[in-house]
């Protein structure tokens, strides 16, 4: 299988002490290194105010990772110790890889489009000068 | 990606999203040609009742903040006959007396314009200005967005919505 990338956020009680937030983020790192994947990158983003109440709760604690993992039974189990954890009171996983590729395939395709032609801008940004004088004029 | 400006842009860059529906409402409005003065107001007592459908959400959140610009047809009415670089000749192009003839004002994709290849559903701050105080996400035909760029900006936003950065609907 190959190689995925998953972005992964769950919402803690905006009430659970830090160092509980560190141990979850501890026992998930150690879930991922099990399985042999990687983590690029954890961002605790703190707490946030929710778009709507879960919980009854208004705000919550986010925190974010990225993962990435050619193994799907890793998210399964993640997954399943968020489910399980008393302070987690939302997650979500979700695959974002082949968005990654498609970007990173528009960005190649406008580099070389731009390498191609480089006066292609030039026209572009006439009309809306003629607008203004024109307008301006009147 | 990089593209924190973006809320930022609209009023400058982006054209008004509603501008059109009001336009043609408005059209049959008598208005002395070349008095761009007497334009602002009349547009303003003509924009609530022109648009029906769009006026509560659009007017207080919707991308448009520039909102109507009514006063732009007027002043170019007597002297241009070339024609508006922008605008393009409606149903009611040709110049005619006692008229008043809006430039509808072409609208631009802003992911686009910002040449945007992957819309982050992380950055609430970006997806917030395409949905409606209600929580709706905005039809391409009111933000100009386009259709390549709505079908990701509506898959963000979903997800946003999912983990709570975005309102399924509106509280209370």
């Amino acid at each position: 299988m190959e190689e995925r990338l998953y972005d992964l956020i769950f919402i803690c009680r905006p009430d659970t002490p830090e160092a509980e937030v560190d141990k979850l983020i501890a026992t998930l790192e150690h879930t991922v290194a099990d399985k042999s994947a990687k983590i690029e990158k954890i961002e605790k983003w703190g707490r946030k105010r929710m778009a709507y109440r879960v919980r009854k709760l208004r705000e919550g604690f986010y925190v974010y990772m990225s993962i990435r993992s050619n193994h799907g039974e890793l998210i399964k189990e993640l997954e399943r110790r968020l489910k399980v954890a008393d302070p987690v009171i939302k997650y979500l996983t979700i695959r974002i890889d082949e968005e990654m590729k498609r970007q990173q395939k528009l960005a190649k395709h406008r580099e070389r489009r731009a390498a191609r032609r480089p006066r292609k801008p030039a026209p572009a940004s006439a009309p809306p000068a003629g607008e203004q004088t024109a307008s301006a004029a009147g | 990606m990089a593209d924190p400006n973006v809320p930022q842009q609209p009023p400058a860059a982006a054209p008004p999203a509603e501008s059109s529906a009001p336009a043609e409402k408005t059209q049959a409005a008598p208005a002395a040609e070349s008095a761009p003065a007497a334009a602002p107001s009349s547009a303003q007592s003509g924009a609530p009742s022109g648009a029906p459908a769009s006026a509560p959400s659009g007017q207080s959140r919707g991308p448009s903040s520039g909102g109507y610009q009514g006063n732009r047809g007027p002043s170019r009415g007597p002297g241009g006959p070339g024609g508006g670089p922008g605008g393009r000749p409606g149903p009611g192009g040709p110049h005619k007396r006692g008229k008043r003839n809006y430039v509808r004002k072409k609208k631009v994709c802003r992911f686009c314009v910002d040449r945007v290849d992957y819309i982050d559903y992380k950055k609430a701050d970006i997806l917030a200005p395409f949905i409606q105080e209600r929580g709706k996400i905005l039809p391409r035909r009111m933000t100009g967005t386009c259709a390549r760029h709505q079908r990701w900006l509506t898959v963000a936003i979903k997800r946003a919505q999912n983990i709570a950065l975005l309102p399924f609907a509106a509280e209370f």
